[in-house]
Formats: structure tokens, C-alpha cells, sequence
């Protein structure tokens, strides 16, 4: 029983330790592994494990996947030293931007949703245990599971605790700052909340400033060390150079058909939530574009017939790699990728202190889910960029996943989708589930519904237009 | 009274009529921390929000989702069938997620000719105090301009004064409750904080003496425990009759449509700043960030103060914010040894009283009561 949650421990380990031992061993992986080797170990590794280690390993984009995968093992690597090197570890939220963190000696920075993700993707039973023990708390079922899976195992006083929370979500998403208030309370962990006001002039963004300035106040006291300008600009350029292969992806997106496997959104946004601002992050990214351009160089990609090319207006579903990513590739999709990938990153000024903070500090600002719900209109700035991206990649069909907790999308879903349809013409699905737990909506269920949106609403009205545009 | 049956059952009620009779403004608002003195000083009857248990959310549910509370689809549901069209104006506060989308969809269907957004901060410090100072002040000059109102510092006191004895003679009802013999249902404390947004506040202030005159007079309640209630943003005054009808009286509360209403500390003389110290320093609303503990002493010091023998905290179906704090409180409040009890329930949801009623029956007894 954990005295400060009251939580009964009814298993032996927690998500962290869970992850981070597989992850050791994942990255003894060499560079490339054949695919006998990858049937191998699928084999040896539990039915969930397998499934997602099939989808990452595969041959088409192995080479993107490994850097991936020694990019987590890293930022797992150092949480799990932290403390033995006399290091502070910061939980924050995916909005959260990690640099700033990275360029303290003393901080490491490790992000819920990555984690609770790692654990839906490479744990066997996902994450269900761990929302489980959070639910046993008295906590109500419309919490989200990406933080509720992680927190929950940490309330259970057998993971890794961090030294402070970050909430990174106040005024864009409620349930995510409260869930983080709440495992700080009970875990007696200092907080340090960074409030976005929903007002989009300069005021409003001066007001975070002076919000995020003092957070950083509260890291050099963490940190036992004031923020060096000498880490900050090698972050800074480290940040710059992820920023220019974000623009480098985004931009090979534009091609017919769309050379840039479905999957990679996951690793851009897992780069951007973790390690941006790092040599791992980078070598993550420079690897997606070269998987990227080869694939946009072949002839074969080339001949490829694209169906339709859809975007994940909010959130995608993370609990099944080969029948979400893959299936979608294999029904000649293009998954053009989902709304965390979404930070619209600008290169940051390197001429000072203040001017790369400044630029930091915008970044947070226009970072994912602070940008769209932080905004002083959540339907607004939401349909403005998902009009922005239809038009920049030609997507023909957009889908809402519908995450259940997602309370401030819900609310303005109707109004997005309205809205779309009305700038665009392009449709819009709206589903429903839960992102990270499988049993909500089975993804049968979801391929079913997607299947039908492609054939019946996408590719019908494209010969509509087909046939206008021909008389 | 009679009054307050119909203040608390019907939307547009008489003073509403009689303020479009007499050619006055009328502004709707729906968060405890829209400053209605700002209102009150222009001349505007400040009207607050509110579905008075009214469940139906048929044409809400268009906008709004399933997954959004209950309370704010069945306003929203009041917003778009007309029963808000006396409304001049509205004003919008970021209070949570759901009300949040609430405004949106509500300005999308049925634009308002006036609409104004307070932008309510999540923090109180220094800085967030002067910011919701500015805000106020943009209030102040959105409807001077709108409305062609001139508002000053002196009407701006005269209204601040005017909340302040509201305050006074409304924390005289809500504490009479706490000596030995109870003569108010808590379900009654209810419907005059209702009634607070819903009539203007001269006439408000003599109901409310009239009502303090005529306490003395009650015979005292049979009561079978004595009750703390809060959590959910919500003004189901039938609700909770239906529960304290079981025997356990409601002494104290913290809902939104409560007790808090009258919380007025604030220190500044300046009007505007005044304002902002008093509707941002007493905001304990979970939506509230790095206070949870003065939002928990509040309710442990109401609780020993009313007596209670017990607390039950609800939460609108959806609702993170007290959803999540109610669990916390829980887990405190019964440390300090009183049991608690948390009720999620759906708003406006009759067919649900049955369940709830068999909850708080079984928390009686456990209460040995």
C-alpha cells in the first residue's frame, strides 16, 4: 500500500521500469536487422509487444525506425539515471516544449503522454492496468488516458517519480492540468503551473512571457543552477536544425502520391514532445527524410496509387500500429498524420539570450493543443489551421478520432467540422474511441468506419468533381 | 414566497419583462467571476445563465457533444430555442472547457449584438491580478461603447457597496443554519443564490431582508444529519430538496450557485482593482490552479463551523475539473475524519434522482443517522 495515495500495489512493476527494460534491450538492436532476424524476435517478445515492433521494424522503414528507437532509449536512459548523477527529472505535459529543460545540465526532461504511449505500444496488457489502478482512486472514466495511464502507475508508488510536474496545459485543456495537479498533490511533488491566456494579441502573449519567465525562475531553483547561455544557444542551434527537417517533411507532404509513411507523424511528434533540441531528435528526423526522399525517388512509390489522402484533424489511435498505420498504407491511404504534429516551428533568433528565449517562448506559445485550444477561439484558430493544411497537402477527407476526454475539441467539434466543409468542401469523419485504449473502440470497428469514409464519401465526390470538371 | 418560486423556475421572469417594459439593457453571464457590478454600474441588469434544472438538450447536442457536461448543453439547449432572445448582450468567461464551447456554439448559432469575452485568469499573484484588472477595464470601455453607458468610479462604488451589504445580509440566512436549530432548507439557500442573477440588486437585497425577517418566525427542521454539499457547477435547487427530503439538511456548500457567491475579500480601495481582488482572489473553483489548499481549508473550515456530520460532493457527468478535485477532497476531508460521500450524476436527469437518492439514503446510515 503506498502511504500518500493509499493505493494498493497489485503488480510487481510500473510503466516506466516496464518500458525502460524493454527499451534496454531494444537498443542493442543493430542498425539493421533482416527480416528472418525481425521474425525472430517477434517471436520471442509477448503478442503486444510483437505487433508494434512489427510495424516499427519493417523493412520499408527500418531505417527511420532505429534512430527512433535509440532516441526513446535515450531520453529513458537519462530519467533512469537522473538521480544516481544528481540530476532533477521534470514531467510535462506533450504541449510542454522540452528545450528549455535541455539546455539545464542539471534537468531532464521526460514527457507523460510519450510515455504512457511507449507503454501502450510496447507493454503486453498496454496500459489498461495502469488506468486501471487510477480508476480504483475514485477517479471518473472520462479522464484522458494519455496522462491517466502513466500517472495512475506512478500513484502506484512502484514507478519513477519525477521532481516536479510541469502543468503545461492550463488554459488549453483541463483535464490534462488537473490529472497533473492531482498526482502532484497526492505525491507531495512541487508544480509549477504555465498558464496560456485564450487571447491571441501581444498582450495576451506578453502576460505568458512573464508566465514562462518565471517558470524559468522556478527550474534554475530546481536545478540548484542558473539557465547558461552558452547550453541555451546549443540547444538553440540543435533546435534549429529539427525545425529546418520539420519544414523539409512537412514540404516533401505536398507530393502525389505522399512519400512520407503515416508513422512518422508519430516520431516527429515524439521528437518535438521529447527530444527537440538534441543530437537523438535530430538524427530522428534527418533519418525520416531520407526514408522520405527515397520513397519519393522510386519509381515504385511513384506508381503507388493514392485513394485518398487523409488527415487526423486532432488526435490519431495509438494502441495498434500494424492495423492503424499499416493497414491505412496497405489501402493505398496516405495518412498524412495527425494535429500533434501541429507546432508550426519557427527558426529561433541565435543573436542573444533573449532573442532565443523569446523565440523558445513563441514556440511554446504555437506549440500543439496550446496554439489551437489556447486560443481565445478554440473552433477559429482550430478550422484556420486545418483549412491552412488541407490546402497545403491537398488532402481530400479529414477524421476527428473523437478521443473521449477530449472535452474542449468535443465542444466545437460540430462548428469545426461545419466550417471545413464550408472553406474546403472536403468532408470531415467523426468517430469516436479512446486514443490509447484499445477495448473503447475495437479498430475493426474504426478501419470499418474509415474504409466506408473513403469509399463512399471521398472517392465519390472526387469522381463527382471529376465528372463536373469534364462537362 | 412566491417570488423566488418564480425566480427559480422560470427563465424570463417579471423583472426581465418589466426591464424590457422600461427600455433597459440586459446582459447575460454565466461564471462566478463575471464582475456584475461592472453591469450594475452601467445600468445593465446583469441576468446569470442558468437552466434551472432543466434537462432537455436535444438541439444542444447538435453543437455541443455527448461528452460535454450537462449543465452547460442544457443552457446552450435554452440559448438556441429562444428562451435567451431577452438577452442584449452576452459575456463570455473561460471557466472551464465546457463553457468554453458552450459561448462558442452559442455565438456561432445565435450571434449576440454584444459579445465580450473575460479573459479569467487560472493563477492568482500579482501579475494575474493586474491583468484581470485591464480585463475589467475592457469590459468597462466594450460597453460604455456598445451601449453608450458612462461608467465612473463613483457608480462603480455605489454598486460595489450595494454587493457588499447583498453579502452581508446573505451570510446572516446562510449561517443561521449553524446553531442548534435549523429553520432554512439548504435546498431554500439555494434558490436565493439562484435568484442573485436573476432579479436586479436593490430589489434582491430587500428580498432577501424580507426573507431574514421572516426566519425568526419558522418552527425549527427535523433533522436527521446535518450535510456539507459542493462540487459541481450546477442550480438543481429541486435536486437537492429531493435529497434533503431523506432526512440530511444541507448546512453549508461550495457550489458555484452557493455559498461562494458572497466570498468579497479583497483589500484595494481603487474600484476596478477592488474588483479584481475580489472575484479573482475568492475564486475557489477547481478551475483554479496552485490553490488547491485554500479551496480545501475553505471547505474544512465551513464544515466545522456548520457542524456538519458529513459531506457529499457531486460532479456533473464530464466534468474533469471537479471530478478530479472531488477524489482529493475526498481523501482529505475524510483524513480529518469526515465521511464523505461523491455522487456523479447528469444534470437535469430525473430518471437519475432514484439512484441518488438510494446513495444518499445508504451514506445516512452509515452516518448512523
Amino acid at each position: 500500500m503506498d502511504n500518500r495515495t493509499g493505493l494498493k500495489k497489485t503488480y510487481s512493476a510500473g510503466l516506466f521500469s516496464r518500458v525502460h527494460a524493454l527499451f534496454s534491450i531494444l537498443k542493442k538492436l543493430p542498425n539493421h536487422i533482416s527480416e528472418e532476424e525481425l521474425d525472430g524476435l517477434i517471436k520471442v517478445l509477448p503478442e503486444d509487444s510483437a505487433n508494434s515492433m512489427k510495424s516499427l521494424l519493417k523493412p520499408a522503414i527500418q531505417q527511420a525506425s532505429m534512430p527512433f528507437l535509440h532516441m526513446l532509449s535515450a531520453a529513458l536512459d537519462e530519467t533512469a539515471a537522473a538521480k544516481e548523477q544528481g540530476r532533477k527529472v521534470v514531467l510535462a505535459p506533450f504541449n510542454f516544449p522540452p528545450e528549455i529543460i535541455h539546455a539545464f545540465d542539471n534537468l531532464v526532461p521526460i514527457t507523460t503522454e510519450v510515455l504512457t504511449t511507449l507503454g501502450v505500444v510496447s507493454l503486453e496488457g498496454q496500459g489498461e492496468r495502469y488506468w486501471e489502478q487510477a480508476m480504483g482512486l475514485g477517479l471518473p472514466d472520462h479522464l484522458c488516458s494519455a496522462n491517466t495511464i502513466d500517472l495512475g502507475s506512478m500513484l502506484s508508488g512502484m514507478d519513477f517519480e519525477p521532481d516536479a510536474i510541469i502543468s503545461g496545459c492550463v488554459g488549453s485543456c483541463d483535464v490534462n492540468s488537473k490529472t497533473h495537479e492531482f498526482v502532484s498533490l497526492l505525491l507531495g511533488l512541487p508544480q509549477i503551473a504555465l498558464e496560456k491566456p485564450p487571447d491571441n494579441s501581444e498582450r495576451g502573449f506578453n502576460y505568458f512571457k512573464n508566465n514562462y519567465i518565471k517558470m524559468i525562475g522556478e527550474l534554475e531553483e530546481l536545478a540548484g543552477e542558473k539557465l547558461k547561455e552558452e547550453k541555451l544557444r546549443l540547444v538553440a542551434e540543435k533546435v534549429n536544425r529539427c525545425t529546418e527537417l520539420y519544414h523539409d517533411l512537412w514540404e516533401l507532404k505536398k507530393q502525389v502520391p505522399c512519400p512520407v509513411p503515416g508513422i512518422f507523424s508519430l516520431f516527429v511528434c515524439a521528437t518535438r514532445f521529447a527530444m527537440w533540441g538534441r543530437d537523438e531528435g535530430i538524427h530522428t528526423l534527418e533519418a525520416c527524410l531520407k526514408v522520405s526522399r527515397q520513397n519519393y525517388e522510386s519509381a515504385d512509390y511513384k506508381s503507388r496509387e493514392e485513394r485518398a489522402r487523409v488527415l487526423w484533424i486532432y488526435l490519431s489511435y495509438y494502441y495498434d500500429l500494424v492495423k492503424f498505420y499499416d493497414w491505412m498504407e496497405e489501402k493505398n491511404i496516405s495518412n498524412m498524420g495527425d494535429a500533434l504534429q501541429w507546432a508550426f516551428p519557427e527558426p529561433l533568433d541565435l543573436t542573444s539570450k533573449e532573442t532565443i528565449l523569446d523565440g523558445m517562448i513563441r514556440s511554446a506559445w504555437n506549440n500543439v493543443m496550446t496554439r489551437q485550444m489556447g486560443a481565445a477561439s478554440m473552433s477559429q484558430r482550430w478550422i484556420e489551421d486545418i483549412v491552412y493544411i488541407i490546402r497545403e497537402w491537398g488532402v481530400n477527407g479529414t477524421i476527428y478520432c473523437g478521443h473521449h476526454s477530449c472535452k474542449q475539441t468535443w465542444s466545437v467539434f460540430s462548428v469545426t467540422r461545419n466550417e471545413v466543409l464550408k472553406r474546403t468542401g472536403v468532408p470531415t469523419l467523426g468517430l469516436q474511441g479512446d486514443s490509447w485504449i484499445r477495448s473503447m473502440t475495437p479498430m475493426s470497428v474504426i478501419q470499418e468506419e474509415v474504409e466506408q469514409f473513403v469509399n463512399n464519401v471521398i472517392n465519390k465526390s472526387n469522381r463527382r468533381r471529376r465528372r463536373r470538371s469534364t462537362g | 414566497m412566491e417570488v423566488l418560486k418564480e425566480l427559480t423556475t422560470t427563465i424570463e421572469n417579471e423583472y426581465v419583462k418589466q426591464a424590457w417594459v422600461n427600455g433597459q439593457k440586459i446582459v447575460g453571464y454565466a461564471c462566478l467571476a463575471t464582475p456584475r457590478e461592472v453591469l450594475d454600474a452601467a445600468g445593465i441588469f446583469p441576468y446569470r445563465i442558468k437552466a434551472l434544472g432543466r434537462g432537455d438538450t436535444g438541439m444542444a447536442d447538435a453543437y455541443l457533444s455527448r461528452f460535454n457536461c450537462g449543465f452547460c448543453r442544457a443552457c446552450l439547449q435554452l440559448g438556441l430555442d429562444g428562451s435567451y432572445n431577452f438577452l442584449d448582450g452576452i459575456i463570455e468567461t473561460n471557466g472551464c472547457d465546457h463553457l468554453r464551447g458552450m459561448f462558442e456554439n452559442w455565438q456561432y448559432a445565435v450571434p449576440s449584438p454584444f459579445f465580450h469575452y473575460i479573459r479569467v485568469p487560472h493563477l492568482v499573484d500579482q501579475d494575474s491580478l493586474q491583468w484581470f484588472k485591464e480585463e475589467i477595464e475592457l469590459l468597462i470601455a466594450a460597453l460604455s461603447e456598445h451601449f453608450a453607458v458612462d461608467i465612473d468610479d463613483q457608480k462603480l462604488k455605489a454598486a460595489i457597496d450595494m454587493q457588499d451589504q447583498i453579502a452581508a445580509v446573505m451570510k446572516q440566512i446562510y449561517e443561521s443554519r449553524w446553531g442548534s436549530g435549523i429553520k432554512i432548507h439548504g435546498h431554500e439557500i439555494m434558490a436565493l443564490m439562484v435568484a442573485e442573477g436573476s432579479m436586479p440588486a436593490a430589489d434582491y437585497l430587500q428580498m432577501l431582508e424580507t426573507f431574514r425577517g421572516e426566519i425568526e418566525a419558522r418552527r425549527t427542521l427535523d433533522c436527521r444529519a446535518r450535510l456539507f454539499m459542493g462540487g459541481a457547477a450546477t442550480d438543481e435547487i429541486d435536486l437537492i430538496a429531493e435529497l434533503e427530503a431523506l432526512g440530511g439538511l444541507m448546512v453549508a456548500d461550495s457550489f458555484c450557485f452557493g455559498g461562494r457567491i458572497f466570498l468579497r475579500e479583497a483589500a484595494a480601495t481603487e474600484p476596478v482593482r477592488r474588483l479584481s481582488e475580489i472575484y479573482l482572489n475568492n475564486l475557489l473553483c477547481p478551475r483554479m490552479f496552485m490553490s488547491y489548499s485554500g479551496r480545501k481549508n475553505y471547505i474544512s473550515n465551513l464544515v466545522a463551523r456548520s457542524k456538519a456530520d458529513g459531506a457529499v460532493l457531486f460532479h456533473n457527468k464530464f466534468c474533469d475539473l471537479h471530478g478530479i478535485e472531488n477524489v482529493k477532497l475526498k481523501m482529505d476531508l475524510e483524513k480529518e475524519g469526515l465521511p464523505v460521500l461523491l455522487l456523479e450524476k447528469e444534470y437535469g436527469a430525473g430518471a437519475d434522482i432514484g439512484r441518488m437518492k438510494t446513495r444518499v439514503q445508504a451514506f445516512l446510515e452509515q452516518l448512523k443517522r
